[in-house]
């Protein structure tokens, strides 16, 4: 036996050992980092060009025959909308939506499904779960509950997250749901969805598969003060980045404060970005192209902004920092989420008291808006609890329902037929009356929505872009930031093909 | 001859001036954000959107908002099924958690270090270094197997979930038997002489004697079970299950998220078992192991 000296000498060695190993632990790779304001404001999805919707009449809810029996095998999941016709209901379903709204949006969305769990002809019963604060907890619950066996039937996620449960096996193609004749979405439907909405949830990860369906979207704005704006001889916000430079470096010297709270992050990235006709990730989503001449010249913008001072850095740590400030009237300009837009009328309202307003980001000719949203993707169980996930989805994408999650939430209905009649709630609204005007806005620019980067390894790059890039940038005048981006689309490329589909 | 040195207070050297404002300082660097948060609680919306540091009198004119409380557990909401503001569930689930953890981890701590300590069976010191070899285990490492572990017994969503896994502490033990071993040998040799039985011992004098190593035991459990977090949201799922922390987090991005004077409101009130818990134990913190019973 060892003798006591020796013994506990080992023993304290072997506890150093524990702590510093503890310590240099790798830590758990963070999920989704979008920027929040308010309520958490989303990550963006695919950019795709479309053309401005077309206005339709609004559809009927769909219509559902009741299943005919049938023994024909289906494949799990189901690959053409042919098996998802064939699929009956033997037996009562129960699906679980977990989700991380707070506790009064999960009352009305639970209220929701108790509407659709009476009158579904198939026996579903749908309960909603909170299964976290935020989109970071669902997802460290879902990958747990993947690793036991047991994920919920369906969930919300962002693209990217749906990404990567997807090169675990976990997630579905939704494709063949909708467009199964029986149980999918009609032509009227389809068409009452906003494209850009719609096709953010294809994924070029996966040969355009859709992870996921959009229940609700937002994008990012630019908040302005317009009774500050009109001091300075302004009357309209800026469209385009040289006068957004020059009216905010005017007002940072002639009051002494600042013109424009950054508060840095990929999202703001990305939208400067697209603004400048750039994209995050490549059309075929094989590659990143952030380092681009559009990437060069918002790199550059931001280096001259905090170089001449026409800018201040919101430290993450600053919980609503921009939008206190821009509150304070300590700022001209601010970038952040629509779904912001309440909690910045409560802002001003309680501190600076002045007119206000949002518009698009600047452009370069060209608009775009970064468009946000996590979207419900469906995980792999069984083709009844799949096709029972999917009618819950599709009813909860019907206009009733979402007029009334736009109407409770703030973010924007999936539903161009939906649009007037949520405007008309938001007038009624004492919280959201008084913006509802601006509001109002964000559906004429649902046309010029691009999204950052739904595939699998984006959260790492968020991180990187966030640390190599902006923060660089914001704190050194003489960075290079063509070797910066250069650097930082070589690690990110790196990233995605570790995280490519196998 | 006058001698500026000898003015001072003779204990007044300047070294112990330094050392005392190094002391300030670190006291005011730890005080400093509960104060903030304390603070914080009492303004109006408008003081926090303006960041007004002292909106009282005499700098300024508003009253202290003690509603903010009230609001605050108002806003959290109520227990449907209890018809109890939830904050109370929160807390009393807390209270039920960090109670069972810290009985539990006490009583396996005790018997262990004992064990360890006291009694000699084959490959002691090995199976004692295998416990400790445990430390070296990441949290993150065990997480996934453990909650697969809770779904596979059916805790999910139970208290179960929340305290059985935690009812042993490798850091509890170590603590206490570092604390047995400083024991007098005389005191146990006195009582097996006597006829006492090792858990007779144990009962009568090791653990009257060990009160500081079992209260600070107590007390880190204490602490750390109540601030634990991803656990319980891991493992729990109806808004009468959650703990404060995780209701604190529901809070912060829900009603509370730009309220930050009912968060700040919230989160105090979460302070306060802590606080009642640590004013039990202090006393125990001083006591030195003096109370050796050994005479002559």
């Amino acid at each position: 036996m060892l003798s006591k000296k020796p013994l506990a000498k080992l023993i304290a060695v072997l506890v150093l050992f524990a702590v510093v190993l503890s310590a240099c632990a790798p830590a758990t790779p963070p999920p989704t980092q979008a920027p929040t304001t308010a309520p958490a404001a989303e990550e963006p999805a695919k950019p795709t060009a479309t053309t401005a919707p077309t206005a339709t009449s609004a559809p009927k809810p769909t219509a559902t025959t009741a299943p005919t029996a049938t023994a024909k095998p289906v494949s799990n999941p189901p690959t053409t909308a042919e098996e998802v016709d064939s699929i009956t209901f033997s037996k009562k379903t129960l699906v679980i939506y977990w989700h991380n709204r707070p506790q009064k949006d999960q009352d009305m969305l639970q209220s929701m499904l108790d509407e659709f769990n009476k009158t579904n002809p198939y026996g579903i019963t749908a309960t909603a779960e909170i299964a976290g604060a935020s989109y970071n907890d669902v997802y460290n619950k879902i990958n747990a509950s993947i690793q036991a066996g047991v994920p919920p039937s369906m969930a919300v996620a962002y693209q990217n997250q749906a990404a990567l449960y997807r090169t675990q096996d976990a997630v579905i193609d939704l494709t063949p749901f909708i467009k199964s004749k029986k149980y999918g979405l009609s032509e009227e439907d389809l068409k009452d969805y906003f494209p850009t909405f719609l096709a953010s949830d294809a994924n070029p990860q996966f040969k355009g598969e859709t992870l996921g369906f959009p229940t609700q979207r937002s994008m990012e704005v630019m908040y302005y003060n317009a009774d500050w704006l009109k001091q300075l001889g302004y009357d309209a916000p800026p469209t385009d980045w040289k006068t957004f430079e020059e009216i905010a470096c005017k007002a940072a010297q002639t009051s002494g404060k600042a013109g424009w709270a950054f508060k840095h992050d990929a999202s703001n990235f990305a939208s400067q970005i697209f603004s400048r006709g750039g994209r995050i990730l490549a059309e075929d989503g094989a590659s990143y192209a952030f380092n681009s001449q559009a990437g060069v010249d918002t790199l550059t913008f931001i280096q001259s902004m905090f170089a001449n001072k026409c800018a201040v850095e919101v430290p993450v740590s600053e919980r609503n920092g921009e939008q206190n400030r821009f509150a304070k009237g300590d700022v001209l300009f601010t970038f952040g989420s629509s779904s912001g837009l309440p909690f910045y009328q409560a802002a001003v309202a309680a501190g600076g008291k002045f007119k206000w307003d949002i518009a698009m980001l600047p452009n370069t000719g060209k608009p775009a808006v970064n468009l946000y949203g996590a979207s419900v993707s469906v995980f792999k169980t069984t083709p009844e609890q799949e096709l029972a996930s999917w009618l819950v989805i599709k009813f909860l994408g019907e206009k009733a329902q979402t007029v009334k999650w736009a109407s409770a939430t703030g973010y924007m209905p999936v539903r161009q037929s939906a649009k007037d009649e949520v405007i008309a709630n938001f007038k009624k609204d004492a919280k959201w009356g008084p913006v509802a005007d601006s509001y109002a806005k964000l559906f004429d620019w649902t046309q010029y929505a691009m999204v950052e980067s739904p595939v699998a390894g984006y959260d790492p790059v968020r991180a990187l872009i966030d640390t190599d890039l902006m923060s660089k940038v914001v704190t050194d005048p003489k960075a290079d930031v063509k070797a910066l981006l250069e650097a930082a689309a070589k690690k990110a490329d790196a990233i995605l093909k570790e995280n490519a589909p196998k | 001859m006058n001698n500026p040195r000898a003015q001072l207070p003779a204990r007044l050297d300047v070294g112990r001036i330094l050392i005392y404002a190094v002391l300030i300082l670190g006291a005011l660097i730890s005080v400093i954000p509960f104060l903030y948060m304390l603070l914080t609680s009492l303004k109006t919306y408008g003081s926090v959107v303006v960041d007004n540091f002292w909106p009282w009198p005499p700098f300024g004119t508003e009253a202290f908002q003690w509603s903010n409380y009230p609001l605050a557990i108002e806003t959290i909401g109520m227990d449907k099924n209890w018809h109890i503001p939830l904050f109370f569930r929160y807390l009393m689930n807390s209270v039920i958690m960090s109670g069972v953890i810290v009985v539990g981890t006490v009583v396996t701590s005790i018997l262990a270090a004992y064990t360890f300590a006291y009694i000699d069976i084959p490959g002691k010191n090995f199976f004692f270094i295998l416990v400790l070899a445990t430390l070296m285990i990441p949290n993150d490492l065990t997480l996934v197997p453990k909650v697969v572990m809770v779904y596979n017994f059916k805790w999910y969503n139970t208290y179960q979930a929340l305290t059985l896994p935690f009812l042993v502490s490798v850091f509890g033990i170590f603590l206490m038997r570092q604390f047995f071993m400083q024991i007098p040998r005389d005191l146990y040799d006195a009582a097996r002489i006597d006829g006492a039985s090792h858990l007779r011992y144990l009962a009568s004098v090791v653990v009257p004697i060990s009160q500081p190593a079992v209260m600070t035991v107590a007390l880190l459990n204490f602490i750390w079970s109540l601030d634990n977090f991803r656990w319980p949201l891991l493992v729990t799922r109806d808004e009468n299950m959650r703990v404060l922390a995780v209701g604190l987090q529901q809070f912060w991005v829900g009603d509370g998220s730009t309220q930050t004077q009912l968060l700040m409101a919230f989160a105090s009130m979460i302070v306060v078992p802590v606080l009642i818990f640590y004013f039990f134990t202090q006393k125990n913190f001083t006591e030195g192991i003096a109370k050796t019973g050994i005479k002559g």
